[in-house]
């Protein structure tokens, strides 16, 4: 009876070892790309990013593999692991909860897989995004010039709506959107600096955004800066309730909410990064270069990136001009290899 | 027959103490809610305006109208409806979607209360065919339901300028426009549970089944009943959602689920059922909704806000067991 | 012993077996599930799925569910909920996390973290057995709280880098080509279902959760047996928020949040109750985790949207407690 376990066990234990080992021996021809997506319900983008990656992907000819990090550190560390199981070439992330990159990145390293990260920066992962700090203060002056010609630089509340579940990404943009401000109205005292928590979501940021405004019950000429639009539209929001939206002007950042039919008249800009499009600059100076076999030095530090996506601040009557995401991903995907959206659509370049 | 007769006519065999138990619960609460305004107004003087008196109505109409649907839970014996936040996102896309086709704000209502009361009967089904517990169903069908969303939805808004979005931001006497329904069916549901046949059935399957059977109650009806009419009051609360929420995602609503809970419990309206007035919960969620809004002004930051609603909650149901243990022999 | 066997029907009244369990109790039906998990990911994703490779992966995010499922199941045995777990894992990593960036050796920190949970724990045990309050809305209370403090502890950034690759290698090393933390946790796993099957102990506990005043009667103290246990559960989680933090190298907001409902769900498919007492075992609890992670997995190797695995786990759970049911637990009418 002992023996026949032991045999049992033995054979048991044998058979994964030995399908491990056929796995490893499976020929790889094809250059395998594996896209890790951020999966937070808060943006319509981080879907989009994964698409137009696959899109790409298959234009290039290569497989492609997408999974989703669900907006958890823990997953995404998984997610890197199952990337190394399923023998990608090369990996790209948005990692909105990047608090579990540093392992990501060990893991990547051990595998001897090189790894791209969008917007959040890591030492050991090729550094593809915006400087969100230089977005930040594109936006801020974008809100001064408006604030200087309209209120000589005198509101009587700056707001900025704070997400800082999004960690770093949110102290450079929010803080940069003040520095920013400053640089065209340096006179605005510091006491009229407030902030709130907005979640980064126009719907969940709501509440916080009516208290924040109850207790600054005198300020008439309010100027919101913040994470992203989202939470810029959780204060407008708020104050079209408490009856004082006449005073608001915002700007965001990410131009989530500035396109379409429904963009809100105290949306007074935003910047766009055009996210969903970021794999065309991933794929141009990273990705492709790898299949093709020369592999670029890693060039990690968002100072110094492995690709530089430009900020494109635009007001709102600019906005116009711009389509909305899903039309903006078909026509990146028509245009020629390597053009970004930045080309085709910021009507304000440079 | 008579003896069914006569609990559907007499008023419900409460002792007298657990009746002024309701009253003390309600005293207490409306006793620290003033403490707690008292005490923001004498740090901060400008805290007694008229934008604070907006805000936390604002923040308590949509709590308090999914309230009333997790007191019926409760009050019936369902314990709480977990189900909620997937049900109000559900119904709340039917009404953005219904604007967008240019609907009339009356049929924008009607179409999200009837989406909310499919949802409650979806779950009824589940919970009186399958004779599950409605906590592990509403767990299930809130992961299901949410999962489903995201599928079918990445965001949604009601159209710049419709009917329910000027709904939404507008104000009657004072206060907003969305607060005025929420108040006029908290004062409707606490007045006529205790008084009419079925407010009476619905406690009484809540606090004792077996009694309630043998007294020819279909508990199978009245489930039914309950959760479609909770259901109802979500679709409602969608309404208010969407007029207000801006551009929202399915993961929006999850943020309230707790805070909802919160304040039915603090209203004393019991989780194991049977007991409960529902008018307290105008002074609950007032009190809860005050809260985050008075820590702004003590210049606290929000995360500190989940502490003291949590702690408070702790306080409150142990002050509520020791009563209860108290009151048993 | 014998008086509280009579006098409860939910109850089997002999220490089980866990073998004859498979067949028979609690555990027979996540037996299933989780047999045809395996079968649906051998036939479909192929032989790789049972790789160890694959295993290893499901392992290392298994670890931490493993540990607070293992030291939450006593108390949900013993009648008492505790909603508490993902926001004390969520704590427990933060406190642990910014110990470490202080400078604090991984020891002290950790020793300091596990009390402060004992402490949190020990509220509960307070307000739910000293006071009588409702557990679920109690720990409920103490969920909103601990996350509150957790996000409190991370600051602006909303999250602390800990990152240290010894503590990394430590966590992920691996031991016949499986991660130890993993295997750890399994024994665990086994540890807990003997002390519940076997000892004295453990029959106390399933006594307790079966008919509390019988079990009185028989002379256990409800109290103590609940009170252990809800500070049983406090602590695993505060260890499961230690390894975590270990596992990710930081803290952040996002760190165990709606870790109870996954848990529990999974505890639940794999046949505890949360509603009573006296029903489950840590080996079916553990089986429930490894079925709803292949699932995901399986998902995951054939790239589908992973929120099928939220519509999938919310019909297993429904199947699971309607088999439950018709095996004699509690109806609902």
């Amino acid at each position: 009876m002992r023996n026949l376990l032991r045999v049992l066990a033995v054979t048991a234990l044998s058979v994964p070892a030995l399908i491990g080992l056929a796995g490893v021996a499976q020929a790889q021809d094809k250059f395998k790309l594996g896209m890790a997506v951020g999966g937070n319900t808060c943006c319509e983008w981080m879907k989009a990013q994964g698409d137009v990656a696959r899109a790409l992907a298959e234009k290039n000819g290569w497989d492609y593999v997408e999974l989703s990090n669900n907006n958890d550190p823990a997953t995404a560390l998984k997610n890197a692991q199952i990337f190394v199981q399923e023998g990608v070439d090369a990996v790209i992330q948005f990692n909105g909860q990047a608090a579990s990159n540093p392992a990501i990145s060990a893991v990547m390293k051990q595998a001897n897989i090189p790894i791209v990260t969008y917007d959040i920066a890591d030492p050991g992962m090729y550094f593809v995004g915006i400087d969100n700090l230089a977005a930040g203060i594109a936006g801020g002056e974008g809100l001064g010039k408006i604030i200087k010609e309209k209120w000589a630089c005198n509101p009587d509340l700056v707001v900025s709506a704070e997400g800082a579940g999004a960690g770093i990404v949110n102290e450079w943009r929010t803080g940069g959107m003040r520095t920013g401000l400053k640089n065209i109205c340096p006179d605005i005292p510091d006491a009229k600096y407030v902030s709130f928590e907005s979640q980064g979501d126009a719907a969940v940021g709501l509440p916080a955004a009516r208290d924040l405004l109850a207790a600054h019950p005198e300020a008439k000429n309010i100027a919101v800066v913040g994470l992203n639009d989202g939470g810029v539209l959780a204060l407008i929001n708020a104050a079209e309730q408490l009856g004082r939206a006449d005073g608001v002007i915002g700007w965001g950042q990410d131009g989530a909410f500035i396109t379409g039919d429904n963009v809100n008249p105290h949306l007074a800009g935003s910047v766009f990064y055009f996210l969903e499009g970021y794999a065309v600059y991933a794929i141009k100076d990273v990705i492709g270069p790898i299949a093709a076999g020369n592999v670029p030095p890693l060039k990690a530090d968002a100072g110094d990136p492995a690709s530089k996506v430009q900020p494109c601040p635009v007001t709102a009557e600019q906005a116009k001009a711009v389509p909305d995401m899903n039309e903006r991903v078909k026509q990146l995907l028509a245009a020629p290899a390597g053009t970004a959206e930045y080309d085709l659509f910021c009507p304000n370049k440079g | 027959m008579s003896l069914n007769q006569a609990i559907e006519t007499a008023p419900p065999a409460v002792p007298l103490k657990v009746r002024f138990g309701g009253w003390g619960t309600g005293l207490m609460l409306l006793a620290v809610w003033l403490l707690l305004i008292v005490a923001t107004g004498l740090y901060r003087q400008d805290f007694f305006s008229q934008q604070t008196v907006l805000a936390v109505a604002f923040t308590m109409s949509i709590v308090g109208v999914l309230a009333i649907g997790q007191g019926l839970v409760a009050i019936s014996g369902g314990f709480i409806d977990l189900s909620q936040p997937a049900g109000m996102i559900t119904a709340s896309l039917v009404a953005v979607r219904l604007s967008e086709a240019g609907m009339p704000l009356i049929v924008v209502i009607i179409g999200a209360i009837l989406t909310g009361m499919v949802w409650g009967a979806f779950n009824a089904a589940i919970i009186v065919f399958a004779k599950l517990n409605p906590v592990i169903v509403t767990l299930a069908t809130n992961f299901i339901g949410l999962a489903v969303l995201f599928l079918v939805f990445q965001l949604a808004e009601v159209p710049l300028n419709s009917d329910i979005y000027h709904f939404g931001r507008a104000s009657f006497l004072g206060l907003p426009a969305i607060f005025w329904p929420m108040l006029g069916l908290v004062l409707v549901v606490g007045f006529l549970l205790p008084r009419t046949k079925y407010g009476r059935r619905a406690t009484a399957v809540g606090g004792n089944r077996a009694a309630a059977k043998a007294r020819g109650i279909s508990l199978k009806a009245t489930r039914f009943a309950i959760f479609m009419a909770a259901g109802g009051f979500v679709g409602f609360a969608a309404v208010l959602f969407a007029a207000t929420a801006g551009p929202f995602n399915p993961g929006s609503g999850n943020a309230m689920q707790l805070n909802i809970i919160a304040g039915v419990i603090l209203a004393g309206i019991s989780l194991a059922g049977g007991r409960g007035n529902f008018w307290m919960l105008l002074l609950s969620v007032g009190f809860l909704s005050t809260i985050p809004t008075s820590l702004v002004f003590f210049g606290l930051s929000s995360d500190t806000q989940s502490i003291f609603q949590g702690l408070i909650l702790i306080i409150a149901v142990a002050i509520d067991g020791y009563r209860a243990r108290k009151g048993t022999p | 012993m014998t008086t509280v066997a009579a006098d409860t029907t939910a109850l089997p009244p002999a220490p089980h077996n866990p073998w004859r369990d498979v067949l028979t109790g609690s555990v027979a039906s996540i037996t299933f599930t989780f047999i045809a998990v395996v079968a649906v990911g051998w036939f479909w994703v192929g032989p790789k799925f049972l790789s160890f490779g694959n295993i290893s992966i499901m392992g290392t995010f298994l670890i931490v569910p493993l540990i607070v499922g293992a030291f939450s199941g006593p108390a949900l045995l013993s009648g008492v909920v505790d909603l508490s777990i993902g926001s004390m894992v969520g704590f427990s990593s933060a406190l642990f996390a910014l110990l470490i960036s202080l400078g604090w050796d991984p020891a002290s920190a950790a020793a300091v973290t596990l009390v402060a949970c004992l402490c949190f724990g020990g509220i509960n045990a307070i307000a739910i057995v000293g006071f009588g309050a409702e557990p679920i809305a109690a720990t409920l209370g103490m969920l909103v709280a601990l996350r509150g403090i957790a996000w409190v502890l991370l600051g602006s950034q909303g999250a602390i880098f800990a990152f240290n690759i010894d503590m990394f290698n430590l966590v992920s090393m691996t031991i016949f080509g499986l991660p130890l933390f993993f295997l750890l946790a399994i024994l665990l796993t086994a540890i807990a279902a003997v002390i519940v099957t076997k000892t004295r102990m453990g029959r106390h506990v399933q006594a307790v959760g079966g008919d509390d005043r019988a079990a009185a009667r028989a002379g256990i103290s409800v109290k103590k047996v609940r009170v252990a246990a809800l500070l049983l559960s406090a602590f695993g989680a505060g260890l499961g928020g230690i390894v975590f933090a270990g596992q990710l190298g930081s803290a952040a907001r996002a760190t165990g949040v709606g870790l109870e409902f996954q848990v529990y769900a999974a505890l639940m498919i794999g046949g505890y109750s949360i509603l009573r007492g006296g029903v489950g075992n840590p080996v079916g609890g553990a089986l429930g985790l490894l079925a709803v992670a292949g699932v995901s997995n399986i998902l995951d190797l054939k790239a589908i949207s992973p929120y099928y695995v939220n519509i999938i786990v919310g019909l297993l759970l429904l199947a699971a407690v309607l088999l439950d049911r018709l095996r004699g637990g509690d109806a609902y009418e």
